[in-house]
């Protein structure tokens, strides 16, 4: 399958995609976007299976690119990755239509648990 | 006085900081870590909505030693940064991001959300009244911290 990693932090990016492998996830594509708004355009383009986004990114934040891909009909999966972890936040995802949200700094087991239900 | 209630216990920072940093992270209390125009450190800021929240302040040594590993820059890399008393670009792009990632230390239930708002580089002095902030005694935690693999560095974690 194909999963798209949006995040400002090239670093940031590596680290989610190491961790994808070290979780078991091996072997998918992966397509890495700059921001939300580079990761809208993506979606669109690269029709990937999963997002894994940040969601304090600049031009176009997580919980926005989320509202924007809802409301133009796209249902991919799509889960958070970020240090934005209050219940508040956690809410807001979860009412956004996000599947899950992964805590940074995160573990291979997290990663595990979460995106087991999601990726075959 | 901020919102964050307490200071991040030792074992709270060995936790983030080994989590990121995806290696072991051993540390001990040690002196207090200043940023000056001799003595070169990052300097990062914390909000809460309010005001300042949090400052963390990190030695040279420290700065190139997290900025490589978190982007597995070898240990090399991290040396002739301190040699040349110099982040190299990718390696403090990479200590921006592990400072934060390390407001999740900051962050409880119920208490307002801590953000990174501005880090200071090296040769970049921060305001004075931040600079104060950072030297006020009381609510701080001074460590030493060992990156396994990398070498040992110091960091101030400060509560406004």
């Amino acid at each position: 399958m194909k999963i798209l990693i949006a995040d400002d932090s090239k670093v940031m990016r590596q680290i989610v995609t190491r961790t994808l492998r070290q979780a078991g996830f091996d072997g998918h594509d992966v397509v890495e976007a700059v921001d939300g708004a580079d990761a809208f355009e993506k979606v669109k383009s690269e029709s990937p299976d999963l997002v894994l986004s940040d969601w304090n990114m600049p031009n176009m934040t997580g919980i926005e690119l989320l509202a924007q891909l809802r409301s133009t009909g796209s249902k991919v999966n799509f889960g958070f990755v970020t240090s934005e972890t209050s219940q508040e936040m956690r809410d807001r995802a979860e009412s956004s239509g996000a599947l899950f949200l992964i805590a940074k700094p995160f573990t291979p087991e997290a990663f595990r648990e979460a995106l087991e239900p999601v990726i075959k | 006085m901020s919102s964050i209630k307490t200071i991040p216990s030792e074992k709270t920072v060995r936790d983030a900081l080994t989590g990121l940093l995806f290696r072991n992270c051993d540390l001990v209390l040690g002196g207090q870590v200043v940023h000056s125009a001799t003595e070169l450190a990052t300097t990062a800021e914390y909000v809460d909505g309010i005001g300042t929240a949090a400052i963390i302040v990190a030695d040279l040594s420290f700065s190139a030693y997290a900025g490589a590993a978190i982007g597995l820059v070898p240990k090399g890399g991290a040396d002739d940064c301190i040699d040349e008393k110099q982040l190299f670009p990718n390696v403090k792009e990479n200590f921006d991001e592990v400072l934060n990632v390390l407001a999740s230390m900051f962050n409880n239930p119920g208490q307002p959300a801590v953000r990174l708002h501005k880090t200071y580089g090296l040769r970049e002095l921060p305001p004075n009244d931040t600079l104060q902030m950072s030297r006020q005694t009381g609510r701080r935690l001074d460590l030493v911290v060992d990156i396994q693999g990398y070498g040992k560095g110091g960091i101030s974690i400060v509560l406004i």
